[in-house]
């Protein structure tokens, strides 16, 4: 199947005509530090619950980059009680689904089942919670799977740009630009996954959370005694880490010789999660690169054809994170395409926006956002989720639409002035070297040529 | 764990209505959020193309958002989200569906504007040369550069030599470079008839809201001849078909091709539960062997998509660094045999059945994703009530069914197989 629009940005924390509320739900604190939230839902026969572990891929330790990924993968290859194929065999008979990952901010397991398979899919659940083993030869396996996975990442350009983006904006000092490849994953072992494991998945660091058809008065004490039974441990305290700074525009090329189109990312610095320009910034970026009538996507795609899809990035983690232009066009309209991009760039500082955008921009966003966020059970898990890891509360939410109708057009050109800048920007190229090296070296002071068939997605040193 | 299968607990209500013109119309209330979902399925795709206009189809897709008479250039998504709707369409080999999203304050815009593209599409030859580029890139982004994508052009062109599902949804190449204005006004023609097309309003509307506005706007729309049936029948494959394509990649790829009936036929839902025991979950036949046991691959895909006319089951999997494809796909064919020979377990039926109700359920989760159940329903497997029918058709299939049903499809002299091989750096820059 062929889809016409583009994905748009990660940030999409967007927003009904009106207000949006989040609908009413229970907090509770453990005596071991976990937090439990309940929220009934009822109007599909499923439940979801997810639990959250503070630290990600954040809390890896040096020279372990991916280890929160794969430990949060292996929890679900094996316990005392079962192998892992027993317990893919147990929830695949109830119709669950269940697994593992990590992002910047946190590790998390997640199981959704039928609500009349409620006992049986917790006892699985709580398993896995409780009693993670982690078998010798499902680490060996996991391992080796994953460093041919980060071989692969290669042969798909759209992927592996996000990779080499990030090793080369962030850098290896910043835990966000410490990227797992075939080379840090290959080096992991048990005793590191054991470790990270028992130091992370601990009360202090837990908030579990259910959403979806169930009665509240009997699951709550069941997840509540799953919960405290996990040790308190120590809270994952995040370290400060400052931003990477630059010094001039750099440029990074990874030559694919094979490549027909380049694809590339223009990265500035961008804000953190809590940041209080927030609100105005994903107006502006909206705009600018955030929907299909966005200024990139108009121009690169809709009025010059060069591509399927143009957007801009809003990273917003714990520590800062990047603004990042980002689209792709054919070998020999490399050049054109960036400048275009730099134009529109150029036009956001100079010309920026008028009260019919910003009109425009704010219906948008809170006309999606009960669909995007609101409307299933995992969504409102996904959200409370959210809160509770950068410590928001509830107003986020609930006084959303007041504080995006309060922002003025004198605010977001101000927002769009500070953040979006014209100088020290970091490129980052995926396409055929030989071909365009000539052209792109004039966008910044510092480029580099690195092949890809290079181990990993590190950037050499500029 | 056997569990019961609860029939009828998740009944969908949907009111139908058939306008004069022929265009059927589902709608579907759901108050839950304050948006509403609004699908149209036409039934035109790539199988409705022919040599030299491959991809027009879904060229069209990109089209139809680039003005009309009413609401002209651009306007279409500048109208719908600036009134908090988004948008987006696909193209498949048999249908061309498009799909808004918007508060409930916009439907009657959303009538209006939908019914002006189908009614009034404008065809401004600049715009018809720049959407050519946007595809053209589009082809190259989910094609020529990904391993993936050639690998999928290249089976489906030899898995059918006559019948019009041999060529791709995106076009050849030198297809989209050629489309004229004439072969688009056409395929306008050919496939934007009302009666050609079913709408699906799923959210929070009532049915005579919905039902007024399509009469207001869409009802005067005249109909017009369908498309021209779909003639040429693929003929049997008699013998086994291979291709390798050769290109840089880190892995080989593997994709093995069968051919089965049409998913109108009523033995869908026996492939659907073979598709599931083979392919769904790590408990499923093939992961357990060839990604966990014998650690061959690093992931493997099974099933069909729904098709109007006889499909494929097709499986994909990318080889293991150091291991050989035609290891993988001697395990493959192995464990294929044995559910031959040995057929299914009660156990594993059940769990299929779980498995395939719980993805079910998930589908039901959102207005969208019940609007394109509804739609995808009513044009494929022919009445969109066959939705409320998923448990019980189910429920009648056995372990024998299963059985045959491996038996029968799964032939050599069926299989159509393409390898991607990984070229090393050197051969590549010759």
């Amino acid at each position: 199947m062929r889809t016409r629009t583009l994905v748009l940005g990660l940030l999409m924390m967007c927003p009904v005509f009106g207000q949006a509320k989040l609908p009413p739900y229970t907090k509770q604190t453990l005596p071991n530090g976990a937090t439990l939230i309940l929220l009934r839902k009822p109007d599909v026969p499923l439940i979801s619950v997810r639990a959250l572990f503070r630290g990600g891929s954040e809390a890896e330790p040096e020279g372990q980059a991916g280890i929160a990924g794969l430990t949060a993968e292996l929890i679900r290859r094996g316990t005392a009680q079962r192998t892992a194929e027993q317990i893919s065999l147990e929830m695949d008979s109830l119709g669950a689904t269940v697994g593992g990952g990590s992002d910047r901010q946190a590790s998390y397991l997640y199981t959704e089942f039928m609500a009349r398979t409620q006992e049986p899919a917790l006892k699985v659940f709580a398993d896995l919670m409780l009693n993670a083993s982690f078998p010798e030869a499902e680490v060996k396996k996991t391992l080796a799977q994953a460093v041919d996975a980060a071989k692969s990442a290669k042969d798909n350009p759209a992927m592996a740009i996000g990779r080499y983006f990030n090793a080369f904006y962030f850098g290896a000092a910043h835990p966000y630009g410490r990227v797992a490849d075939e080379g840090t994953l290959g080096r992991l072992n048990r005793d590191q996954i054991v470790g990270f494991h028992k130091k992370m998945y601990v009360g202090k660091n837990l908030i579990l959370i259910a959403a979806g058809d169930f009665d509240p008065a009997k699951l709550g004490p069941q997840l509540a005694a799953l919960a405290g039974q996990l040790p308190a441990g120590g809270a994952f305290q995040p370290g400060q880490v400052a931003a990477p700074k630059f010094e001039s525009a750099r440029l990074l090329l990874v030559d694919k010789p094979d490549a027909t189109q380049t694809y590339f990312r223009i990265g500035m610095p961008g804000i953190t999660r809590t940041n209080p320009d927030r609100v105005a910034l994903m107006i502006v970026n909206t705009l600018f690169g955030g929907r299909f009538t966005s200024m990139l996507n108009d121009e690169l795609r809709v009025n010059a054809g060069l591509t399927y899809g143009a957007n801009c990035m809003l990273e917003q983690d714990r520590l800062a994170g990047a603004i990042a232009i980002n689209t792709y066009t054919r070998t020999d309209t490399t050049e054109k395409a960036m400048d275009m991009a730099l134009a529109i760039l150029k036009r956001l500082r100079e010309k920026g926006l008028d009260a019919e955008q910003l009109a425009s921009a704010k219906a948008y966003i809170k006309g999606g956002f009960p669909t995007q966020r609101l409307e299933t059970a995992d969504q409102l898990a996904g959200l409370i989720g959210d809160l509770e890891i950068f410590d928001l509360t509830k107003a986020e939410v609930d006084d959303l639409f007041a504080k995006i109708d309060s922002i003025t057009v004198a605010q977001a050109n101000a927002v769009a002035r500070k953040y979006y800048t014209e100088e020290k920007l970091q490129f980052c190229l995926v396409g055929n070297a030989g071909k365009i090296q000539d052209v792109v070296k004039k966008y910044a002071a510092k480029m580099k040529v690195h092949p890809v068939k290079a181990a990993g997605f590190a950037a050499p040193a500029f | 764990m056997l569990l019961p299968l609860i029939a009828g607990a998740q009944e969908l209500k949907v009111a139908t209505h058939t306008l004069k013109n022929g265009m059927k119309v589902l709608v579907h209330e759901d108050h839950d959020v304050p948006n509403v979902a609004l699908y149209f399925f036409y039934r035109i795709g790539s199988r409705n193309e022919r040599p030299g206009t491959t991809g027009i189809s879904h060229y069209f897709e990109h089209m139809m958002f680039n003005g009309a008479k009413k609401y002209g250039p651009k306007q279409f998504d500048i109208q719908m989200e600036k009134n908090g709707g988004s948008n987006n369409a696909y193209t498949s080999r048999d249908v061309t569906v498009y799909t808004d999203w918007f508060p409930k304050e916009a439907l009657e815009l959303m009538f209006d504007m939908e019914s002006d593209r189908i009614r009034d599409l404008a065809f401004d030859p600049k715009i018809v040369e720049s959407e050519r580029g946007v595809v053209y890139s589009e082809r190259r982004t989910s094609v020529d550069n990904s391993p993936f994508g050639v690998l999928y052009e290249q089976l489906n062109a030899a898995a059918y030599i006559a019948h019009p599902y041999h060529w791709p949804v995106v076009g050849w190449a030198s297809d989209i470079e050629s489309w004229t204005m004439d072969d688009l006004k056409a395929h306008f023609k050919m496939g934007y008839a009302p009666n050609n097309c079913v709408m699906v309003v799923s959210g929070d509307v009532t049915e005579a809201q919905a039902l007024a506005l399509a009469r207001k706007y869409i009802e005067p729309i005249a109909s017009q001849p369908p498309p021209p049936e779909v003639r040429t029948k693929e003929p049997e494959q008699l013998g086994e078909r291979r291709v390798t394509v050769k290109r840089p990649a880190q892995l080989p790829i593997v994709m093995v091709s069968y051919h089965v009936p049409r998913t109108k036929d009523p033995e869908t839902p026996v492939l659907d539960v073979l598709e599931t025991i083979l392919g769904t979950g790590r408990s499923s036949r093939l992961y357990t062997r060839m990604v966990d046991k014998d650690q061959l691959v690093l992931n493997v895909n099974a099933g069909s998509s729904p098709s109007l006319d006889p499909g494929q089951f097709q499986f994909s999997f990318q080889v293991r660094g150091g291991k050989r494809p035609e290891d993988a796909e001697k395990a493959l064919y192995e464990e294929l045999a044995r559910l031959a020979k040995d057929g299914v377990t009660a156990e594993e039926l059940n769990k299929a059945r779980n498995q395939i109700l719980g993805n079910f359920y998930r589908g039901l989760k959102t207005i969208a994703g019940k609007a394109n159940l509804l739609g995808t329903y009513e044009v494929f497997f022919g009445g969109w009530e066959k939705v409320n029918q998923v448990a019980a058709e189910l429920e009648k299939v056995t372990p024998a069914d299963v059985q045959k049903a491996a038996a029968k499809y799964f032939k050599e002299t069926g299989r159509t197989v393409a390898t991607l091989i990984p070229e090393t750096a050197q051969e590549a820059s010759k």
